[in-house]
């Protein structure tokens, strides 16, 4: 008999509550470690956007990068506060995040959130980054996976 | 019985879902504790603190390892490691160890440094204090610095300088040829004898080891010194010579000693 069809009713209810709650717990518990890093820039941003889809270049010395974000709100002089869906495009990689610092003096972004790094066969995903020098040097900061097929 | 069922079927259920995040056959899955730092025009980047690097093949641990690579991330060529770094490749039966080690993906050449340093071919033990290289391409190994041994089934070698080739046959390395020079006298240990002189080398064709200046070779309680020797690996034979300035000593030492 298939051993499905003799499953005691009454467990079966209580291993699939305790299931359920497993993985609500471990949602919860990734959630609030997400919400701990977004903290730090929430705290300066505005309710109302400088700038609706903000969009800039670095160039670098052999491609150059497109940043475009959801909305944009200045924070200086030369510094942007990127929010939302923030993606830096050229054509050798991708890197996605959801609040990002631009520097548009020095052309330096900087991000304390989860980001989101692909190119050819790579992917990288970081507790943040730094892009300097005009897109040369990109440093993944904190516990990073890379993943190459 | 019911529950246990249940329990079985939700680990494999779980599982599953899991190794959607987990590394894929052919992927190689990259760790580290304090970031990546890529440096796009000089095409290397540092992956940095408690870096783990494992693949089908291999898998690296170290402090800091600099990945240098031809077009693009994934294209790496070489890795250099940094701080008690550790290699383990499957496929190849190399496992290592030691502060430093350079692995050239392309020529299959692996440097290991440092002091305590080891590199396991198979059977084929070898450690230094200094440096251990092995091309695998090419079938070549070399150990440079203090405290340099070689050792297998049948030697032992202490030298501060060992070199040699190796050959696969039937999916075993052996020693094809070998190398050893130490100023302050090298070893070579066999089952019955120890043999010493400031140099060595031994060929598999002829299988035998020639030693040159300052020879001592020691069978038990025969102890007999010149300055020319060698051994039949083979026959269990040796011979000692001298040249017109010395002659050959034979002492033999007694048992009651």
């Amino acid at each position: 008999m298939n051993f499905l069809l003799t499953i005691n009713k009454k467990q079966l209810i209580i291993f699939t509550s305790f299931i359920i709650f497993l993985i609500l717990f471990i949602f919860i518990f990734i959630f609030l470690n997400n919400e701990k890093s977004i903290t730090k820039i929430n705290n300066i941003t505005t309710n109302k956007s400088d700038i609706i889809q903000p969009k800039f270049s670095i160039s670098g010395k052999e491609s150059e990068i497109f940043i475009t974000a959801t909305n944009g709100n200045f924070l200086s002089k030369e510094k942007i506060l990127l929010e939302d869906n923030v993606k830096f495009k050229s054509k050798d990689f991708q890197l996605i995040s959801d609040n990002v610092i631009f520097d548009r003096k020095n052309f330096v972004a900087t991000s304390e959130n989860i980001s989101k790094f692909s190119s050819k066969n790579t992917s990288i995903i970081s507790t943040g980054f730094d892009i300097t020098e005009n897109g040369n040097i990109i440093n993944f900061k904190g516990q990073t996976i890379l993943k190459i097929k | 019985m019911n529950i246990a069922n249940l329990i079985i079927f939700s680990f494999v259920l779980i599982s599953y879902a899991v190794s959607g995040i987990s590394r894929g056959i052919g992927e190689t899955e990259i760790t580290t504790d304090d970031g990546i730092e890529v440096f796009q025009n000089e095409k290397y980047y540092l992956l940095k603190k408690n870096v783990k690097i494992t693949s089908d093949d291999f898998e690296i641990t170290s402090d800091r390892v600099k990945a240098n690579f031809e077009i693009d991330l994934y294209d790496i060529t070489s890795l250099e490691t940094k701080g008690s770094s550790t290699l383990n490749a499957i496929k190849y039966g190399v496992t290592g160890e030691g502060d430093e080690i350079n692995i050239n993906i392309k020529s299959e050449v692996i440097i290991v440094r440092g002091k305590d340093s080891f590199l396991n071919l198979q059977e084929t033990k070898m450690s230094s204090d200094g440096s251990i290289k092995v091309n695998n391409s090419l079938g070549t190994f070399e150990l440079r610095g203090v405290n340099s041994n070689l050792q297998n089934d049948e030697l032992d070698i202490y030298g501060e300088y060992i070199s040699g080739v190796f050959a696969e046959f039937d999916g075993k390395k052996q020693i094809k040829k070998l190398n050893v020079e130490d100023e302050n006298l090298l070893t070579i240990n066999t089952e019955n004898l120890e043999m010493n002189a400031k140099k060595a080398v031994y060929d598999d064709q002829t299988n035998i080891i020639e030693l040159f200046s300052k020879v001592k070779i020691v069978k038990g309680q025969e102890i007999i010194t010149g300055d020319y020797g060698y051994f039949d690996t083979i026959k269990n034979s040796y011979k000692v010579k001298s040249d017109n300035t010395s002659k050959v000593k034979v002492t033999i030492k007694n048992s009651n000693e």
